[in-house]
């Protein structure tokens, strides 16, 4: 897959008197996790709509493959985007959501399978999201962001609500997209996971740019050990998934 | 825009909401017209001419005038179901052009509307012969007649579900769209026509324009007779039509251009 850069330039977004993002600048680069890192309305989420069109900045631009968003022909193919809270209307189904969206997109229905599958929501695939947990809304979110198969995923607090075997699942799943050259920017604030899957950083606070490149270089430089924890789960992370792992085991086989 | 609209048809057949419109359709069309036959104007308080008379005929059918703000309802329902809902996050994320995604949209709902004015309209005409023949009487109408008002009601609730879709576009808040929308039309108007001076609008409002469609200046004439205003005289059938035309452009535009420039925070 050939990489997509996004490029920050000199971003800003006002409402009023309160400057949400002041003159922000990055580049998020291919084939790596991106952590978008800050604290409560440090401009993150205003940041990632900005970056899509979803909200017009005040000035500066965000570039997408060298192109503003609004401007990519079938924009959903090259970038997936997923914020908090998953945008489904409750009484659809899992799949009468993303058939919606695949036909807005031009894409085949069996894209619509394939991601039920890939992102373990087929059985669930004609119940009603009312009825889903945040884990499921969340791989919902993502199957929707997914189905263009963009090159580029910006992703707004995908782990809030997940269990750990969600998040453990989500960590993978974002590794392996990095792994296959595409462009992955995800805001969060769990630092402790972000530790443990991303490659790069970039840090705003009260909606400017603290810090921004490679997570082993800006540790070296802070003089902290850049030695991570191991991507795989481990301790009581590992004791947990084991364990729920072998009780839903059991269950099924009761069933 | 073939897509999107594809995409929209999906989404209004996604939930129940189609056919709790087509309910309602029955309800109001052979339910209401079918008990008005049944019971007969003359029996109304203050007594009607009866169904048999071309007077009481098209009294009875254009009630249905007084309840377009249904179908409109659900024009705003279902717009700003993406704003509660956030779903319009992911549609102009799909879809960035803005209003390719309205103008899709006021097609499909265009296309709802004149099915729940069919629906509204057919199950009125049996509602009227059986409601007519349960109470032993004639229709006072000719047939051809009958299906020409009922089509114009039929459009007439098509207009008025892209009268919703465009407020529900502009308000974007649910809540307050459906109060808007549901209090002005349910009754806005008919206080409207009771005060003097303002009533002198009425004619060229939805109401007044629908009531000119359809003939029915029964209310109007009984709020003149009754209260201390002057008598409002409706526009022509096609004076009508027209306004009511004027009012669903101005619909469609709002819903176009109202969410542009919007910050979807």
């Amino acid at each position: 897959m050939t990489g997509v850069a996004v490029e920050v330039a000199g971003l800003t977004k006002r409402y009023g008197e309160v400057t949400a993002v002041r003159d922000l600048s990055f580049v998020v680069r291919p084939g790596a996790v991106t952590a978008f890192l800050g604290p409560n309305g440090a401009g993150k989420s205003t940041t990632l709509r900005m970056i899509v069109g979803l909200v017009a900045p005040s000035s500066g631009t965000a570039r997408i493959g060298g192109r503003p968003y609004r401007s990519i022909p079938r924009p959903s193919s090259v970038v997936g985007a997923a914020f908090p809270g998953a945008a489904v209307h409750p009484r659809h189904t899992a799949r009468a959501h993303l058939r919606v969206y695949a036909a807005m997109g031009g894409y085949p229905d069996r894209r619509v399978d394939e991601l039920l599958d890939l992102l373990e929501l087929t059985g669930a695939a004609d119940r009603h999201v009312a009825g889903f947990s945040t884990g499921m809304r969340q791989r919902l979110g993502l199957a929707t962001a997914l189905l263009g198969d963009p090159p580029v995923l910006l992703l707004d607090e995908p782990g809030n609500g997940l269990d750990p075997a969600g998040i453990a699942w989500l960590r993978t799943f974002l590794r392996g997209l990095a792994d296959a050259g595409r462009t992955v920017l995800v805001s969060s604030h769990a630092l402790a996971e972000v530790q443990q899957s991303a490659d790069d950083v970039v840090l705003v606070s009260d909606g400017r740019l603290v810090a921004a490149g490679g997570y082993d270089e800006l540790a070296a430089t802070a003089g902290l050990p850049v030695q991570r924890p191991a991507a795989e789960p481990a301790g009581l992370e590992r004791l947990f998934l084991d364990l729920t792992a072998q009780r839903r085991g059991d269950d099924r086989c009761n069933s | 825009m073939q897509q999107l609209i594809v995409a929209e048809f999906r989404r209004l057949l996604a939930t129940r909401l189609w056919w709790i419109a087509l309910l309602a359709a029955t309800g109001l069309g052979g339910g209401l017209v079918g008990c008005l036959a049944l019971v007969g104007p003359e029996h109304f308080s203050p007594p009607m001419p009866g169904l048999h008379t071309a007077a009481g005929a098209r009294l009875v059918l254009g009630i249905l005038g007084y309840t377009a703000f249904v179908p409109a309802a659900f024009g705003t329902l279902a717009v700003t179901s993406e704003y509660r809902h956030r779903t319009v996050d992911v549609t102009f994320l799909f879809a960035p052009s803005r209003w390719r995604v309205l103008t899709a949209k006021l097609a499909v709902f265009a296309v709802g509307g004149l099915c729940y004015g069919a629906v509204l309209a057919g199950t009125a005409a049996v509602g009227l012969y059986a409601g007519a023949a349960g109470h032993g009487s004639t229709v006072g109408v000719p047939v051809g007649a009958v299906a020409g008002l009922l089509g114009r009601l039929a459009v007439a609730m098509a207009v008025y579900t892209l009268l919703g879709v465009g407020v529900g576009a502009l308000v974007g808040n649910q809540v307050a769209a459906l109060c808007l929308v549901i209090g002005y039309l349910y009754l806005g108007e008919p206080v409207l026509m009771m005060i003097p001076g303002a009533n002198a609008a009425y004619p060229l409002l939805p109401g007044g324009a629908t009531a000119a469609l359809t003939g029915f200046h029964e209310v109007s004439d009984a709020m003149a007779a009754q209260l201390p205003t002057t008598a409002i005289h409706l526009v022509s059938p096609v004076v009508g039509a027209l306004v009511l035309l004027g009012y669903t452009l101005v619909a469609a535009a709002v819903a176009v251009f109202a969410p542009l420039r919007r910050d979807l925070a």
